[in-house]
């Protein structure tokens, strides 16, 4: 196999990288630094911390949410837009597997996420481009997705039942948890994630006190979560769990009757086996996975097709928002709107959106060709523009253009 | 009430339908052009060039490999129609049996009436032009049975309302006149008489100017001038006068726009 395929966990505090199939991993806090001399010296993690220390260097740290509010930083005078020093960041932290296995080629590069952000993920997406990574081999996910792809690829033990996963860091405290529903096609995983407000600054970690109010936290967020559901596994990760000396009622209360392990690369391994699966066809793990960064819904339309209504699936449920975007042409016969059916997990909570088409000028029946594009803005907004395409010369396009945001 | 979805079709060189003076960019637009003007597609329409359009260009290799087989073969022509319409899913099973029927009917003229359904729909299809050309070329033929002096008068007629249509004053009176000669209708006099009323100078012979009374002259100025009337408030007219109370550069602009539509328009109808 040529070429690696990368996961990679970005978060503005620590950015964690490992590739498929290999071993070995990385932790690299995620700042930039210039030196206030040489404009095209540029370093990152450790070293970086060591030229600011030394004096050499002026260092951006919380790169993602500076990229994801379009900001600006300014080192030795010179004005650096945030997505710019994205680029150099990612092109430096590319460079260290590249290096440790001698390899150019990136065949997968799979970003996992804490918050999908439009705006990051276009950012991404640029970062990539300059890169010289085709767009088809990037993709971002969320850490819930990547809790998902990690736990998948275990054995079967580790999921049957649900899994949840603490996940302490800088950033804040998350819990995630899983659970398989086993179908008659395909399996479906339903994931969901939490912010906990319980969050608290890992520096407590540091005083006796603060330890004891830590794990004093972390059990009633523990006991609230955990309570009458039935885990086979719990994975703790960030940096709050390098150690848990300071959790020693946290781990009692996990621990009894279940699986327990701390596994700092949890969401870096999971993008990365998320790319292993992109690679194949019908992989092993093939599943659909409902959660954070994937639709929930599946977006459907009624269309005719040889005299017979059927449903022509505009994105399907588990598919990536980010990546879902369908382009078709319809001709409208004897309507002046465009149904689009939103079935949720729940049939029973199915809805259907119409979307009238205001402006478009009166033909007779089958001479108006719509262009729809759908994309998602999130994973709860479709965007919907619809274009008028008249019916070649012998009834010109109007050009009236109709878009839409939608709320599924 | 439904909705079709339309087959992927990257069309680079669109199909010239010369009767109707389009392109045709997809096979839904093919489709409706047979089926609303089957007196244009009876005769020839599915040709090689078509042939080649529909593997070229809407990329149905198969299917043209049968309609030229279907060619080849001495089969009923208009069989290819029926498989065109079929093929492209967008008109219905019944829609084509209508359409069949219609052919059928039509199938059931003598050449001569058909060539005068199909320069009467040309004509209502405004291309002047090509309308004049089939009553020209089937005045120019001997006479078929069937064609009565009533029928070549009604054809001089019709040639004579397209000349009209394409501001040929003197072309359409003449054709008026042998209208006139074959068989007497007063409403064919009118128009002559409209006609002279418009250019007095228009060459009328004395037989047919002497038909023509002073009551019916009368009669035509006082038609022409409400028809002035109602011309100067006819949407089209009132769009011009909006144009021309705009601000110069977009008076202009849309100005250059409507003479080109009508350019295009006029060349259409020739």
């Amino acid at each position: 196999m040529d070429g690696l395929i990368i996961g990679l966990d970005l978060c503005d505090s620590y950015t964690r990288i490992c590739c498929h199939d290999r071993e070995k991993s990385w932790s690299v806090p995620t700042v930039v630094c210039r030196k206030k001399e040489e404009a095209d010296s540029w370093y990152v993690g450790e070293e970086a911390y060591a030229y600011t220390l030394a004096g050499e260097g002026i260092i951006v740290d919380k790169l993602l949410k500076l990229t994801a509010k379009e900001g600006t930083a300014t080192l030795g005078g010179t004005k650096y837009e945030a997505l710019e020093l994205l680029k150099i960041f990612l092109k430096k932290i590319l460079e260290i597997p590249k290096k440790e296995y001698f390899r150019e080629d990136v065949r997968q590069l799979v970003i996992t996420l804490q918050k999908m952000d439009a705006k990051l993920l276009d950012g991404l997406m640029y970062c990539a481009d300059y890169l010289n990574i085709p767009r088809d081999r990037v993709h971002i996910v969320s850490h819930t997705e990547s809790f998902v792809y990690y736990v998948l690829n275990q054995k079967k033990e580790i999921w049957n039942n649900q899994v949840a996963a603490f996940d302490l860091s800088e950033d804040g405290l998350f819990y995630h948890e899983l659970k398989v529903q086993r179908g008659l096609k395909k399996m479906t995983v339903i994931a969901e994630e939490e912010a906990l407000e319980e969050s608290f600054n890992l520096d407590v970690l540091d005083n006796a006190s603060g330890m004891k109010l830590a794990d004093k936290i972390m059990c009633s967020c523990g006991e609230r979560l955990l309570d009458r559901k039935l885990f086979s596994t719990i994975f703790l990760t960030g940096k709050g769990f390098e150690r848990q000396d300071w959790a020693g009622n946290f781990m009692k209360l996990i621990c009894p009757r279940r699986k327990v392990f701390v596994e700092q690369e949890l969401f870096a391994r999971g993008a990365a086996f998320r790319g292993g699966d992109l690679l194949q066809e019908r992989s092993a793990s093939s599943f659909v996975c409902i959660c954070s960064g994937r639709l929930h819904s599946t977006i459907s339309m009624k269309v005719l097709y040889k005299e017979r209504e059927s449903q022509l699936v505009v994105a399907a449920a588990g598919d990536s928002w980010y990546e879902s975007k369908s382009t078709v042409d319809l001709i409208l016969d004897g309507q002046d709107y465009v149904e689009f059916i939103v079935t949720p997990m729940d049939p029973k909570q199915r809805k259907v959106v119409r979307i009238p088409l205001e402006g478009f000028p009166d033909r007779p029946d089958r001479t108006t060709r719509v262009g729809l594009n759908v994309g998602f803005l999130d994973e709860k907004t479709m965007a919907v523009v619809l274009r008028d395409k008249g019916f070649g010369e012998l009834f010109p396009s109007s050009g009236t253009v109709v878009r839409r945001e939608v709320r599924i | 009430m439904s909705v079709i979805l339309c087959r992927q079709e990257p069309v680079k060189h669109p199909f010239y339908f010369e009767d109707l003076g389009v392109h045709l960019y997809s096979s839904q637009e093919l489709c409706y052009v047979i089926y609303n003007n089957p007196l244009l597609v009876m005769n020839d329409f599915v040709d090689d060039h078509l042939i080649q359009f529909i593997r070229e260009e809407l990329d149905q290799v198969f299917f043209s490999q049968k309609l030229e087989n279907w060619k080849k073969s001495d089969e009923d022509p208009d069989e290819l129609l029926f498989m065109i319409l079929k093929e492209c899913d967008y008109y219905t099973a019944v829609e084509i049996n209508r359409f069949r029927q219609q052919v059928a009917a039509y199938r059931k003229l003598t050449p001569p009436q058909f060539a005068k359904a199909k320069g009467d729909y040309l004509f209502t299809k405004g291309q002047y032009g090509r309308a004049a050309e089939e009553y020209e070329r089937l005045l120019e033929k001997p006479r078929e049975k069937g064609m009565d002096d009533r029928f070549v008068a009604g054809l001089y007629h019709n040639l004579g309302s397209a000349y009209a249509c394409l501001f040929l004053g003197e072309k359409a009176c003449h054709a008026y006149e042998k209208s006139l000669n074959l068989v007497k209708d007063d409403r064919v006099l009118k128009k002559i008489c409209y006609l002279t009323s418009w250019n007095p100078s228009m060459p009328v012979g004395d037989r047919t100017r002497s038909l023509i009374t002073e009551e019916m002259k009368e009669q035509c100025v006082k038609d022409v001038k409400e028809a002035e009337n109602r011309a100067e408030n006819a949407p089209k007219v009132l769009q011009l006068g909006e144009i021309f109370c705009r601000e110069p550069d977009k008076r202009l602009e849309k100005a250059g726009e409507l003479v080109r539509r009508w350019k295009q328009e006029y060349r259409g109808m020739i």
